[in-house]
């Protein structure tokens, strides 16, 4: 059921340059998908338009039937949640950092039953201990703040999961970490971009953006 | 005690020092000083003259035009100083004044001061001036901080934004800061107040030849309307700029 996620986009731009014309895909459940393309032909742009975080287009993206615009920002970005290159943790212990968002207006009213062992899953999937919850933000490496910072973004819960390059400063055993973990546990929808080569046969769908225009695969491998 | 106009052209010398070790040093400030002193003098002297005229006349509207001289000054002093979001800058500042002064002005006037007429610009002009002067240069500093706390970490906003914040959970850490180090310095500077400096308001009463218990109690007055008006300001300002500077989707406009 292709019915989460439905983007038409006339012209994609950055500034005044166009970047990309007549963007007409439909995302499904469960799907992973890799936007792939030269440096400058507007993957950032693409998938920042998303969750609201580019509004460079002209066009209509909708989200379970309803126009993004529609949502509260927060609201959507909660639903549909976007991780950097660089994570910016802030400091703090781990616990702190991962509690961050439960101060903000899309986690209220949120369910915390589970909260507690959802954390402990987490840690688990990711490699990492339960002994990290007490440690300081800034005694954490570079492959271990990504991780605390995917794990911060997924306590969210969201629908789609949008990845930008997060695996570019890692080393190629946090890299498969991560991999493992998102593709093997995170039950939702992955849109990414990514050159990593460790990634790249786990896809299942992948979106080109070459010459002003987007081709899509269609899912086929 | 009156000073002669010789006593005041006498105090000019004192600067012969500072030229001195300027020329010494070859520090370029020499022609800066001379521009300086000379803009003061001819400031001082014309609005001597002008008050001089102002306080006699004790006209409502005079004052009332005054003050608002004062304060369309105090706008593009502060427009003038800030180098960033130029457009957004005029009713972001122009409001934030305005607020400040409707606030604290009548409570000085009405529950405190009690001058006959209310408006004897006498009062009005120099408190207004002491409260308006503080809070424009608060109000620079803190649109100034929390501009630069956004600049120098748009990194964690745009996470707090993915996060699930709204535009104020947002934002709300560099506006913190950025009350917290424009009211610092007033805070500290109050707490030393009396015993490292004589305040320049008290020092003018107590030369003039008020008695330091009257200087004190107009001083202290002063210093509560000061920041009070300082923080009402720079909170305005602040939750104003905010709105100018998002957009809807709490997109930065314009440069980051």
């Amino acid at each position: 059921m292709k019915n989460l996620l439905q983007i038409d986009i006339k012209r994609l731009h950055y500034g005044d340059k166009t970047l990309a014309r007549d963007i007409k895909l439909e995302v499904g459940h469960k799907e992973r998908i890799l936007i792939v393309g030269a440096t400058g032909t507007g993957k950032s742009s693409l998938l920042n338009t998303l969750n609201l975080m580019n509004q460079s287009y002209e066009g209509q993206i909708l989200f379970e039937g309803r126009p993004l615009t529609e949502y509260h920002p927060h609201e959507l970005r909660a639903r549909i949640s976007m991780v950097m290159q660089e994570t910016f943790l802030g400091v703090g212990t781990v616990q702190e950092i991962l509690d961050e968002p439960l101060a903000y207006c899309a986690q209220r009213n949120v369910d915390l039953s589970d909260r507690k062992e959802l954390i402990y899953r987490l840690l688990e999937n990711f490699k990492l201990s339960p002994d990290y919850l007490g440690q300081k933000s800034s005694q954490l490496s570079g492959g271990e703040k990504q991780r605390i910072g995917l794990i911060r973004t997924l306590l969210l819960r969201p629908d789609i999961l949008l990845l930008d390059e997060i695996s570019s400063a890692l080393d190629q055993k946090t890299s498969g970490i991560i991999s493992d973990s998102i593709f093997g546990h995170y039950p939702g929808t992955v849109i990414a971009i990514s050159h990593d080569p460790l990634w790249h046969e786990r896809w299942n769908r992948t979106w080109r953006l070459e010459g002003g225009k987007l081709i899509d695969n269609g899912g086929v491998k | 005690m009156d000073i002669s106009y010789l006593g005041v052209a006498l105090g000019l010398v004192l600067l012969l020092y500072p030229f001195l070790i300027f020329a010494h040093l070859k520090i370029k400030l020499s022609r800066q000083l001379f521009i300086s002193i000379s803009r003061m003098i001819l400031q001082l002297s014309l609005v001597g003259i002008w008050l001089e005229f102002l306080f006699n006349q004790k006209l409502w509207w005079l004052t009332l035009l005054w003050m608002l001289v004062m304060i369309l000054t105090a706008i593009f002093t502060i427009k003038g100083r800030l180098r960033f979001q130029r457009k957004i800058l005029l009713p972001v500042i122009t409001t934030a004044l305005f607020t400040s002064g409707i606030i604290v002005m009548p409570w000085v006037l009405i529950m405190i001061v009690k001058p006959q007429p209310l408006y004897d610009p006498m009062y009005v002009i120099p408190i207004y001036g002491m409260i308006l002067g503080n809070s424009m240069n608060s109000c620079a500093l803190v649109l100034e901080r929390f501009e630069s706390g956004l600049a120098d970490n748009w990194q964690a906003y745009f996470t707090r934004i993915s996060l699930g914040a709204n535009l104020w959970e947002g934002v709300l850490p560099p506006f913190r800061k950025a009350l917290h180090s424009a009211l610092l310095p007033q805070l500290l500077n109050t707490a030393s107040m009396g015993l490292v400096s004589l305040p320049g308001m008290m020092t003018g009463q107590i030369l003039g030849g008020a008695s330091p218990l009257v200087a004190i109690k107009y001083q202290m007055m002063i210093m509560f309307a000061i920041f009070s008006a300082a923080t009402i300001t720079d909170y305005v300002a602040i939750r104003l700029y905010i709105v100018k500077r998002f957009d809807k989707y709490y997109l930065p406009k314009g440069e980051r």
